[in-house]
């Protein structure tokens, strides 16, 4: 069985995610859901419902107002902010764990994931155009392929640097040459398996290839853009350190100048500052 | 946490022994108790403790830059993000070390500040990464060592030493005892 194989049957046999929450995403986009029903869902997880309101109560999510209940928060904050801190509720327990095959310790991917759904949004703002409704959690997922392959490339880590780094080549084409599939892709998958949007799976599967897709969109090139400044930033870094192509196409199609990313760096690193430890320390622990 | 640093200090020795000025080796200065001052990204610090290593991790496209008076035994380190300051300029009166202009001046005012003698500085600096490629919106880290050499030039300064550009990562720490600065790239460290 070819190593490709092997992995991608190792990302089919993971779990699904928790029953109470693909319940919750599914009313989540219903376009005509009743308040009283979505947050009787989101209850019936004590979990979930925490870290809803811990979020909620957040200046960058919610505001100045203190919300109380699972239902305020939906109608306050609305449908796609409340889908984008469910899924954070669920993802930063795993990302909070160090992945070894990357070299990076506890929280470094949470803390680098986080960075970049921030400054996907900031991007967005800083080039004036509507934020697209999923990008936050697009850009929370963009590496969730690391956890998935931490495991493989554990083994392999020191010849998929070794070419990444001697041959300058691009990490995740080092990954492909090496394991015959990267990061990328294995996040994709995952995410296609958890019946994610369309539009979420296609961001992670392209973020470091935004021209290879077949249907280019502001998404994908806004969570290209946002990644490479956050590694840029250095926030949550690990061996692959800045060994990637940065799209001159993507920047075009997005008319990004080397300006409006500072801009939106400045911005980004401003927001995270004020929820990195909602995420770090606490988002998660039940 | 005094555990914590105590390990900390315990494995930088052993990384340490060995190496070509071999300090570590010689006797009683073994017994020196370091404490390591992290320094936050956009965060600038200075002393005149010998006993303390400033440390940062995770440079990006960032600078490091550490400064030194040997005579006093004092330096500083600030760990910049962005080239300049007209970005924002509230936000760079508050915290100069974000960006590279107001960061180097108001490093060589911290260091003047403790009594430091400009003539004297030491300047070293690690960061400035890019990606692989020439994608120009991406090449900050290009930009901030463009910017830092012009600061330091403008304040009649050399830099003594630096490991700079590349597409890798990099954690520097400076030791406020002896002035040595390690950088540590990929899990290998070398001396600056």
């Amino acid at each position: 069985m070819s190593r490709r194989k092997q992995i991608l049957d190792r990302v089919f046999a993971l779990p699904a995610l928790p029953e109470a929450m693909t319940r919750v995403m599914r009313l989540l986009d219903c376009p005509e859901v009743d308040a009283g029903e979505i947050a009787r869902a989101i209850e019936c997880d004590p979990g979930m419902t925490s870290n809803l309101l811990r979020l909620a109560n957040s200046a960058y999510f919610g505001g100045p107002r203190q919300i109380g209940s699972v239902r305020e928060a939906f109608v306050r904050l609305g449908s796609k902010r409340t889908f984008h801190l469910i899924v954070s509720s669920v993802f930063a327990p795993m990302a909070r764990r160090p992945v070894a095959g990357y070299d990076l310790p506890a929280c470094a991917l949470l803390r680098h994931s986080l960075a970049t759904a921030i400054a996907c949004e900031e991007l967005a703002k800083a080039l004036a155009m509507p934020v697209p409704d999923n990008v936050f959690t697009a850009g929370l997922l963009h590496d969730i392929g690391k956890i998935v392959l931490g495991t493989f490339v554990q083994a392999d880590g020191a010849a998929i640097q070794q070419l990444a780094f001697q041959e300058r080549t691009p990490f995740q084409e080092a990954e492909s040459r090496v394991l015959g599939i990267d990061h990328a892709e294995v996040g994709a998958e995952l995410l296609c398996a958890w019946n994610l949007p369309e539009g979420i799976v296609d961001a992670v599967r392209w973020h470091h290839d935004p021209d290879r897709s077949a249907a280019p969109s502001h998404m994908i090139d806004l969570v290209h853009a946002a990644n490479l400044l956050t590694l840029m930033w250095g926030v949550g870094s690990g061996a692959d350190g800045l060994n990637y192509l940065g799209s001159a196409e993507a920047a075009r199609r997005l008319r990004l100048t080397p300006e409006l990313s500072e801009h939106a760096l400045n911005k980004a690193l401003e927001a995270f500052l004020g929820v990195e430890s909602l995420f770090v320390a606490s988002a998660g622990e039940e | 946490m005094s555990v914590i640093v105590r390990r900390v200090v315990a494995r930088l020795r052993t990384m340490e022994k060995g190496t070509s000025d071999g300090r570590w080796e010689s006797g009683g200065r073994d017994e020196i108790a370091e404490v390591i001052q992290i320094v936050g990204i956009a965060e600038l610090k200075v002393s005149n403790a010998p006993s303390d290593v400033l440390a940062t991790y995770a440079l990006g496209s960032c600078l490091g830059i550490t400064a030194y008076d040997p005579a006093l035994k004092a330096g500083g380190m600030a760990h910049c993000l962005l080239p300049l300051s007209h970005l924002d300029p509230v936000r760079a009166e508050n915290c100069p070390a974000l960006f590279t202009d107001t960061g180097v001046s108001a490093l060589i005012q911290a260091m003047l500040n403790l009594g430091a003698c400009r003539d004297r500085l030491v300047v070293k600096v690690a960061g400035g990464a890019s990606p692989l490629n020439d994608a120009g919106v991406f090449r900050t880290g290009a930009r901030n060592y463009v910017v830092m050499r012009k600061l330091l030039w403008k304040n009649g300064l050399l830099i003594a030493a630096e490991d700079v550009g590349g597409a890798m990562a990099r954690s520097m720490r400076f030791s406020l005892a002896t002035g040595a600065v390690h950088v540590t790239t990929g899990g290998r460290e070398v001396a600056l």
